[in-house]
């Protein structure tokens, strides 16, 4: 595997200032089914986050689980009383998770006022495209990393310390699959932020009875002019949304959720087939030169 | 020296800014005890932002080989209970392109370099330090004869012999200090530490990560790709602390620890016992500023003991049945 010039770029933000930092949960509610919201008292990090990047989290002082996760950035917050001379222009993150294995099922004890241990924002974050129509596509928590994304690209919120200039698209739809209704939290975040959201369950509880490919496929070809695909969710889904998009001569970027033992590149565990421009693939760490690749150019094996 | 009563610590003795906590290992001095383990710390680069890396007791850089290696097929960790599997299967891009992406980054933050190498065979091993022989920068190689990922057939860290010839041929070919790093996947580390020593080693660095296993029933399947793995972190810190425990009362050559070191607690848990330095492996993964903090804490630990040297407490453990005086330990020369 060859990455140096990944490395030297993220190496240089973590530079600036460690980034690791033990923080104060500041509120943890339930968002939909087995999931939760936590937000987290971070200037810092909450300033420089771009969407599509994630943060490590670690309960402290416990060896049990070991190592932190990471989550997706999903969205920044002010306090309302906040220190008007603060340089940050946030200072709050949140955080969304489902209810799975041993971390977030003891990140669920974790109280307001409780400590965390996180660092970040690691890995590369979505690119902003030029284009009319961004199309979102979500399966299960997948939802997580596009928040923020919709919001910078509908020009409702900026991002990144300095913002991050952001080419503006005209409209933003939500393809957003789960396994069934009670598993979608926050769509409100979605639609007040100018989003067209469309919703797909397995047992058709809600929406429409199906996958996201079959609410693709519901989208008339002429709403498909100058869009780009950002996308996030279980590997098998991505590779289909992949393949739509290559059919449809798309550009689709994928957050990938491999699993992630340290977050910053050195333990070469979160390694996905990524093929360069001549055809052949390699192993690249997904947290230091991902999440986010070009659909096109994942080898889904 | 023997131990004194916590409380009584003499303040003459034990003023923390004057720890002296430089270490000898044979030919090889370093500023300080804590390294970074192999495999664990990257090329070191990776954690400019959150160590100052030329602060560090040395960096031990993920292990090369001669080839590039791919590595091995996702899912390369898991997690266990207060432990980490691992099989990543030594992904790496070969010697030549360490030396000349990695290797200047690392020797121009100043932190003593210890290259880990590992071959399939002897030969391989001596041409890793033939390559190396001369590169400028570069304190002291790591045999990496323990890899659990990557043995095929032979492993030549499990047979005291083999162990004797890979440290002899590299002995001969080679001007740098070597370690050996052990796996304690044997029946007897002791003999093997005796083999490493006999064929010149400088030093011994315990352990590698111990083989497991780690089973999704559901699925019928291994949860690493690759089947069997290492284990690492703190569950394995008293197999680790025993390894040291049998090799200093069988060689008189150094030890550097490793094995679930997530504290200062742990780290002279491995100096009493007879550990001249540490590595800090997967504890940089939970917490990556985790070296430093380690570094930083240490002098108020040693002056617990009521020294003001790091040296004088190694290997100061009283042995079951002796006296209550401090045995002797043959001194690291
Ligand atoms: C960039 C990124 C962003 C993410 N963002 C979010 C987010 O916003 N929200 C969110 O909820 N999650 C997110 N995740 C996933 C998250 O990091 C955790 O993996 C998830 O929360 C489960 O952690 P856990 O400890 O609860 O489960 P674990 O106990 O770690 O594991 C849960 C299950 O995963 C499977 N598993 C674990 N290890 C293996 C293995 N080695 N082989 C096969 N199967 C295995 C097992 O079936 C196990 O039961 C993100 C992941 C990445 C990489
Ligand atoms: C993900 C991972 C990769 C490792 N890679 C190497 C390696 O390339 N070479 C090596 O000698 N040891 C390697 N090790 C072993 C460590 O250097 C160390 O000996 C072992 O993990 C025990 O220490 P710990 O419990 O503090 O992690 C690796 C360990 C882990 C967890
Ligand atoms: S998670 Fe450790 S290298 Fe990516």
């Amino acid at each position: 595997m060859n990455s140096l010039s990944s490395i030297s770029e993220n190496v240089s933000v973590g530079c600036e200032k460690a980034p690791y930092q033990r923080v104060r949960v500041i509120e943890h509610e339930i968002f939909a089914h087995r999931t939760r919201r936590i937000r987290i008292e971070c200037p810092e990090i909450a300033s420089r986050a771009l969407p599509g990047q994630f943060v490590m989290l670690r309960i402290p002082d416990r060896n049990d689980p070991l190592l932190a996760r990471p989550l997706a950035v999903y969205d920044t917050h002010t306090h309302l009383e906040r220190d008007r001379t603060s340089s940050f222009s946030f200072d709050c993150l949140d955080l969304v998770y489902l209810i799975h294995g041993k971390f977030t099922t003891a990140l669920e004890q974790i109280k307001v006022g409780d400590e965390l241990i996180t660092w970040g924002p690691l890995g590369n974050g979505f690119s902003l495209p030029d284009v009319d129509h961004l199309l979102l596509v979500a399966g299960g928590i997948g939802q997580t990393a596009l928040l923020a994304f919709a919001k910078e690209c509908l020009g409702v919120k900026r991002f990144g310390n300095p913002f991050r200039p952001a080419t503006l698209s005209r409209r933003t739809t939500l393809c957003w699959g789960a396994r069934t209704g009670s598993f979608f939290g926050g769509i409100e975040d979605f639609t007040s932020s100018g989003v067209d959201v469309h919703l797909a369950t397995l047992d058709g509880s809600t929406g429409i009875q199906g996958t996201v490919i079959d609410l693709l496929n519901a989208i008339p070809p002429s709403l498909l002019d100058r869009t780009h695909i950002a996308c996030c969710g279980p590997e098998p889904m991505m590779a289909a949304v992949g393949a739509w998009a290559t059919h449809h001569s798309l550009t689709c970027d994928v957050s990938l959720e491999a699993p992630m033992a340290c977050g910053v590149g050195i333990c070469f565990t979160c390694v996905a087939k990524v093929r360069d421009s001549t055809g052949s693939w390699d192993y690249r760490r997904t947290c230091v030169e991902g999440p986010v690749f070009r659909a096109s150019s994942i080898d889904w094996d | 020296m023997p131990q004194r009563p916590l409380q009584n610590a003499p303040s003459s003795q034990s003023d923390e800014s004057s720890c002296d906590l430089s270490v000898s290992l044979g030919r090889l001095k370093l500023p300080n005890p804590i390294l970074v383990a192999s495999g664990t710390f990257g090329y070191g680069r990776e954690m400019a932002g959150y160590v100052a890396v030329g602060n560090l007791g040395g960096v031990v850089p993920k292990t090369i080989t001669l080839s590039p290696r791919i590595g091995n097929h996702p899912w390369r960790t898991v997690e266990t209970a207060a432990g980490l599997l691992n099989s990543i299967g030594l992904d790496n891009d070969g010697v030549v392109a360490f030396v000349e992406k990695q290797l200047p980054w690392l020797v121009a933050c100043g932190a003593p370099v210890i290259v880990s190498i590992a071959g399939a065979t002897t030969e391989e091993f001596v041409l890793l330090a033939k390559h190396l022989e001369g590169v400028p920068g570069i304190a002291a190689l790591e045999l990496n004869i323990s890899c659990p990922n990557v043995s095929h057939g032979v492993d030549l860290g499990t047979d005291p012999l083999a162990c004797r010839l890979v440290v002899e041929g590299v002995r001969a070919v080679s001007s740098l200090p070597l370690l050996a790093k052990l796996t304690p996947n044997v029946t007897s580390i002791a003999t093997i530490a005796r083999a490493a020593a006999d064929g010149g080693a400088d030093a011994v660095t315990l352990i590698n990560t111990c083989l497991g296993l780690g089973v999704d029933w559901r699925r019928r399947k291994t949860l690493l790709g690759n089947g069997m793995g290492g284990l690492s972190g703190p569950a394995i810190k008293p197999i680790a602390l025993r390894c040291v425990y049998q090799v200093r009362q069988a060689v008189t050559i150094p030890i550097i620890g490793a094995g679930g070191i997530m504290s200062v607690d742990d780290c002279m848990e491995f100096f009493v016992t007879g550990a001249s330095a540490v590595q800090i492996g997967t504890a940089n993964f939970a917490e990556p500023v985790i070296s430093t903090r380690l570094l930083e804490a240490l002098p108020a630990a040693v002056a617990q003991l009521g020294s003001s040297r790091l040296a004088d407490i190694i290997g100061t453990l009283t042995l079951p049945g002796a006296s209550a005086t401090v045995p002797t330990i043959p001194s690291a020369q």
